[in-house]
């Protein structure tokens, strides 16, 4: 009797998945547990396993669509049985919100096209696709290929590093198997879901005419075929021996790149060192060599203040890098959609500055100001948990854990990842847990999990000898402190004159959720933490 | 010897009983030119048809018709001795091996491998890289058939003197036709062997048409005319030698000439040219439609075909019966039709295989190449010292001071001091007295010791056998080492400029570069061609030309270009060692230039580049005397702009050390490659292709290591001044050099 397989739900926040490999085809005979689908949710790629012993019938999904939980996937049957698909059963969640197109392709049977057929692999190859490493993820840049055509790869072996809005991020096998094809180069930006590599028992021949199909798939030009891909069927590889490949998909419109010139040199150094030849300015205005990338290293391992500003020079057309540009649509983003108001307030830190200095001479890890910021927010944050809402429909949604953002700048741009669990860390820990983060971002080794959630961001400019500023709420937090320098003042005391050390704490606060007088007593709170720092020593 | 012409059509051929009755020959033996006639005949005739049927492919020049020539011509020599063949070949090779065929099976295989061969099968004679025009079994006498007409007589010289220096008491038959007597290697060929005193007999199979000229006129209206007499034979009064003229359809007559001229060869050693007249059944080639000459005269040469010819005197002398000729005819047939069988059967050569056998593979010792390493650093210290005690050192004459400092380079480094000139002359001495087979030849090389002295004092040593002023014959010089180099001598030619090396060029290519891989792999040609080129003596274009480019463009060539006194000598010592052919290239500004050199035997392996000053800022490269514009170069921006370049010396061009080139750049990422030839596919732009095409350890590529676009710096693209300005002008100079590598930077 037939059967269908529906999107389960995966995790507890499960809303969603997106199919990035179909495992079977129709015929299969599967069995229960056998696993019928990869299915990336905001969280993981996980399997969808089969629920019974049986026979494909008919695959409703394809690679790369994103459907609610519930949705019917494919449909088991017995070996001879006849399955008639007419449409998706509507016994799914109204509110579920899916792509528009989820609905039209579910209904068909996805079939192989009758013009594949001369291009049908073998039974064990599969084609590696970019995964989606994260929910805003939409591309990918290819920075490093760890496998050669030929090589044997195990299940999780690393394929390659990919380089995200967000961070880096490794590619990893799906399967035991043979490289039998590498489909884009280093330094290529790949939408989610273009065909990377393709896998097969080592004894599998994949025809040639697959792979070429598959590269036209991409987003690559038919004349850029990476010379790897035929490095097994050399003489095969004329694109226009190719009678049946199938239409190129409709892709993410991709920017056009400004071209970079650099020598194969710079490149080489620039890929051992990590830098991205993006934000290197040739000296001689022509071409990135290998002097100015090693400049750019050098002044990327300094200290982050002050910024370098020295590379530009004026009326110099500088290359938006992936960073900033995500950085610009998000501040804009939070600009027209986060209803702010802003609160200032003036901390006396003198005994903070002491007590900072004295534990800093024994302190295995030094303390920095913002390690007991972090802190002092975390003890606020117990006390008034609305500062970590966010609106979701008709609630307000409290964060589960304390997560706080942390603005770094590096060499590439402003980067704020999240310094995790911060109401069950010390100071010591959290200054433990900054430290190894900012090395992380500095040399471009953030995770993903690194970039995601937090509630409030913290972003120190006193560094520069700002005294107070307004910064932006990073969409998906509720507020952010923006910390000035300390300064030396003059305050009346008892009517005394003393000189204390103050320095000015800015909130801006998303009014969606937290009304003035709440973040007003918590950013009061806060002050008084870090007046009296000892109790952030507990 | 002096000039006679005889013809011998003008008297009757004697009786094959008379010569059996001498004992010339046996009755078999004629019966046997008989079946050899018939062999070669229906080999002719099934690669016609195969031809036809697309089964052979190539050119294939047949040579029915002619049949009497070969097989009488090799009836008349004996094992050991040594035949030259051309590009109408089929019948040469058949003769002589079925001469050496001892049993009915070695005689099938003989036939099959050469069916092979034309088909282009790994089974022929020559593993199906010769084909129809080179087919040859060099192992048995043969020293291959050449595609250029006229291009075989030389090498023929030089292996007829190879026979006569070994006294091995071997004759050489070198055959041509009438085309070739008018080309000049022919001329230059003749003259030679005849100033030589060789061992040679010049067959020229007069088939009267040069492809479709006439060699002296025809009726067809419209032919063509390709000399001003009628026999070839009688251009042998230019050489003052003895000449023949016989009935080329007769193998008897054929025989009586060549044996008559043989026993003159090896009882004076002197040469003797036979005019055979004769005829080809076919055209030129399968394509030719034969519109030159006329059907009546085709007709009348076809009455006295070689096989009518020879049975009608077997008949008519009652030494077979007519069953008996059928029986040998159909036996012939049977041979050529299973040998069209095993061609057909056998395997293509595999592709794989494609560049196997172009060189003699060799290789050095691990402590040849480390004593090189160390020997080379010293010479360039003492080199150093050496000129520093030049300025310091007192002394009433400038020769009291250089034998001062010479005495102190040589208690302190253990090294001599020698001009390059000198230390070419050493090489050639110590390798002629350790191997007699190594002998010299040239112009001027004699008592005038070479045009720039790099031959003085060798004849006094060695005597007029082994050091040979030449006539001026480029070719003939270079053809006759080949020559002499397949026949187990290694000679070194001398010719005076690289800027002749055109005019011997067919030779040096398509001879002695190309042989062994034509062969098959069978032939070896141990030779080496010193030359010297380069500016720097104002004597204009035809005389300093640097032409390296072009011969490293020849497979199956190494190319050498010294820059020291040091590396001339272990150079030219290994590259006379060698099995493969060596162009040894000196500069003509060098040969006074001084230089530290081990007191001991050493070679200096070839392929083998040497890092001459050590840098990491920008890699030179270069050879012959534009290293030491380099190393200049580089002193200057090392004391002047603080750059530190590393300059590499090639020495050897071909086989090219790629991977000290990229190893060097893969630390400096640059790349300034300096040479004194012409621009334009030079060998800068090959340093290049080749760095582009080097994979290092880790995957990456010569290319992935440059930071900057290589610059490659050479000769001006004119034809060199002769006046100084301009001279210096035409060529990287060290202020150029410096300049160069300053932009780069």
């Amino acid at each position: 009797m037939a059967r269908e397989v529906k999107l389960p739900k995966l995790g507890q926040t499960m809303e969603e998945g997106t199919i990035v490999n179909t495992l079977v085809k129709i015929g299969d005979k599967v069995s229960r547990g056998d696993v019928l689908f990869e299915v990336e949710t905001d969280k993981a790629t996980l399997e969808v396993e089969s629920p019974a012993d049986g026979f494909v019938k008919a695959i409703l999904v394809e690679n790369g669509e994103t459907l609610p939980v519930n949705t019917p996937i494919l449909i088991l049957g017995e070996e001879n049985e006849t399955v008639e698909i007419e449409t998706r059963p509507s016994g799914k969640p109204a509110a579920a919100p899916a792509k528009p197109d989820a609905g039209k392709s579910a209904a068909k049977v996805h079939t192989p096209p009758p013009s594949e057929a001369a291009e049908t692999p073998g039974p064990t190859t599969r084609v590696v696709r970019m995964p989606k490493l994260g929910q805003t993820m939409e591309e990918g840049t290819i920075v490093t290929i760890l496998v050669q055509v030929g090589d044997e790869v195990k299940k999780s072996d690393v394929l390659f590093e990919v380089e995200t809005d967000k961070a880096t991020l490794e590619v990893e096998s799906p399967a035991d198997g043979c490289v039998k094809a590498i489909l884009i180069d280093v330094g290529q930006t790949v939408p989610v879901n273009e065909p990377l590599l393709v896998l097969a028992d080592r004894d599998e021949q994949v025809p040639q005419r697959f792979i070429t199909a598959l590269v036209h798939e991409g987003t690559a030009p038919a004349e850029t075929v990476p010379e790897h891909v035929t490095a097994e069927e050399h003489a095969a590889a004329a694109p226009e021996t190719m009678p049946s490949s199938p239409p190129p998909k409709p892709t993410a419109p991709m920017e056009p790149a400004e071209r970079l010139f650099a020598t194969p040199r710079a490149k080489l150094i620039a890929q051992e060192l990590g830098i991205d030849l993006r934000g290197v300015t040739p000296a001689n205005a022509i071409r990135i060599v290998e002097a100015d990338v090693r400049r750019a290293a050098q002044s990327a391992q300094k200290a982050a203040p002050p910024v370098t500003a020295a590379q530009y020079t004026l009326g110099q057309k500088i290359p938006l890098n992936r960073l900033q540009r995500i950085v610009a649509e998000k501040m804009l983003w939070s600009k027209q959609n986060i209803p702010c108001f802003y609160l200032n307030i003036r901390a006396d830190v003198t005994e903070l500055v002491a007590l900072r200095a004295k534990l800093n001479k024994t302190a295995p890890v030094k303390l920095s100001f913002n390690d007991f910021i972090l802190r002092a927010l975390a003890i606020g944050m117990q006390h008034y948990p609305i500062m970590t809402g966010q609106l979701d429909g008709d609630f307000i949604r409290l964060a589960a854990s304390l997560d706080f953002g942390l603005a770094i700048s590096t060499e590439q741009g402003l980067v704020a990842p999240i310094v995790r669990n911060c109401g069950t860390k010390s100071v010591y820990d959290i200054a433990a847990y900054c430290k190894e983060l900012i090395e992380r971002t500095r040399s471009g080794k953030l995770s993903l999990d690194d970039l995601e959630g937090g509630c409030i961001t913290v972003s120190n400019l006193g560094g520069f000898g700002i005294e107070s500023f307004i910064p932006i709420v990073v969409p998906g937090q509720t507020s952010i402190l923006g910390v000035g320098a300390i300064i030396d003042t003059v305050v009346p005391s008892d009517g005394n004159l003393l000189v204390r050390k103050l320095m000015t704490l800015t909130l801006s606060v998303n009014h969606k959720v937290v009304n003035g007088a709440e973040a007003a007593q918590f950013l009061d709170f806060v002050k008084k933490q870090l007046e009296h720092p000892d109790t952030l020593l507990d | 010897m002096a000039f006679s012409l005889e013809d011998r059509r003008e008297k009757p051929t004697p009786k094959i009983n008379d010569l059996i009755r001498q004992k010339l020959i046996t009755k078999e033996q004629a019966l046997d030119w008989l079946r050899s006639i018939y062999e070669i005949r229906f080999f002719e005739d099934k690669v016609y048809d195969l031809l036809g049927q697309n089964i052979i492919k190539g050119a294939s020049h047949l040579y029915a018709g002619q049949e009497a020539v070969a097989v009488g011509a090799c009836a008349a020599i004996t094992k050991g001795d040594v035949i030259g063949s051309t590009h109408r070949g089929h019948g040469h090779c058949g003769a002589i091996g079925n001469k050496y065929a001892q049993t009915e099976d070695e005689r099938q295989m003989h036939w099959n491998r050469m069916m092979a061969e034309l088909m282009g099968k790994e089974t022929g004679y020559c593993k199906g890289r010769g084909g129809s025009m080179h087919i040859a079994d060099v192992k048995h006498g043969n020293l291959g058939s050449t595609g250029i007409v006229g291009g075989n007589i030389p090498p023929a010289v030089g292996a007829a003197y190879a026979e006569k220096y070994k006294k091995s008491g071997a004759v050489v038959l070198s055959f041509f036709g009438d085309g070739a007597t008018n080309t000049g290697a022919f001329h230059e060929a003749m003259n030679m062997a005849s100033v030589l005193d060789v061992p040679l007999v010049a067959i020229i199979e007069n088939n009267l048409y040069g492809m479709s000229v006439p060699f002296s006129g025809s009726p067809v209206e419209g032919a063509g005319c390709a000399a001003n007499i009628e026999n070839a034979a009688e251009r042998a009064a230019a050489y003052g030698v003895p000449a023949m003229i016989v009935d080329g359809q007769d193998a008897v007559a054929v025989f009586l000439a060549v044996n008559d001229a043989v026993e003159h060869a090896r009882a004076h050693n002197e040469m003797t040219i036979i005019e055979c007249k004769t005829y080809r059944w076919y055209g030129h080639s399968r394509s030719d439609p034969r519109v030159y000459r006329t059907k009546e005269e085709e007709k009348a040469w076809k009455e006295r075909d070689p096989i009518v010819v020879l049975s009608n005197k077997l008949l008519d002398e009652k030494l077979a019966s007519q069953e008996e000729l059928d029986a040998i005819r159909a036996r012939a047939e049977k041979t050529i039709e299973q040998a069209t069988q095993f061609a057909m059967d056998s395997p293509w050569p595999r592709p794989e295989e494609l560049s196997k056998d172009v060189y003699v593979e060799e290789s050095y010792p691990a402590d040849v190449l480390a004593k090189d390493k160390d020997n080379a650093k010293k010479a360039m210290v003492a080199t150093r010292a050496y000129e520093s005690l030049l300025k310091t050192l007192e002394g009433k004459t400038k020769k009291e001071i250089a034998d001062k400092a010479k005495e102190r380079i040589k208690s302190e480094y253990g090294m001599t001091v020698l001009a390059m000139k000198d230390a070419i002359v050493q090489a050639q001495a110590e390798e002629m007295r350790r191997d007699p087979n190594v002998y010299i030849e040239g112009e001027d090389v004699g008592i005038y010791g070479g045009a720039y002295g790099a031959t003085k004092g060798l004849l006094e040593e060695f005597g007029k056998e082994r050091v040979i002023d030449t006539p001026i014959s480029e070719a003939a010089i270079v053809g006759a080492a080949v020559g002499a180099a397949l026949r187990g001598l290694r000679p070194i030619a001398e010719i005076m400029y690289v800027d002749f090396m055109p005019i011997c060029l067919d030779q040096l290519m398509h001879n002695g570069a190309f042989n062994r891989y034509m062969f098959g792999g069978h032939a070896n040609v141990p030779m080496v061609v010193r030359t010297e080129g380069g500016v720097g003596r104002c004597i204009a274009a035809h005389h300093s030309k640097s032409l390296e480019p072009w011969l490293v463009n020849v497979p199956g060539l190494s190319v050498v270009m010294p820059s020291t006194p040091y590396d001339a000598k272990g150079l030219l010592k290994a590259a006379i060692r060698s099995d493969n052919p060596v162009v040894f290239i000196e500069h003509k500004a060098t040969y006074g230039q001084m230089g530290a050199a081990p007191l001991d035997d050493y070679i200096i392996p070839l392929g083998a580049a040497d890092v001459k000053r050590e840098g990491s800022d920008v890699t030179l490269v270069s050879y012959s005397r534009q290293v030491m514009f380099c190393l200049a170069a580089a002193e200057e921006l090392a004391a002047q702009h603080g750059i530190n370049a590393e300059v590499i010396d090639l020495r050897t061009i071909k086989p090219m050390d790629i991977k000290t080139v990229a190893e060097s750049v893969r630390k400096t990422g640059r790349l300034v490659t300096v040479a004194e030839s012409f621009c334009m596919c030079g060998t800068g732009p090959e340093i290049v292709r080749q760095l582009f095409g080097y994979t290092f350890e880790n995957g990456r590529t010569g290319f992935d290591y440059l930071d900057a676009a290589p610059v490659m710096m050479a000769a001006a693209d004119v034809p060199p001044p002769m006046s100084e300005p301009l001279e210096n002008a035409s060529i990287p100079t060290p202020d150029k050099i410096v300049a160069a590598v300053r932009a780069l930077l």
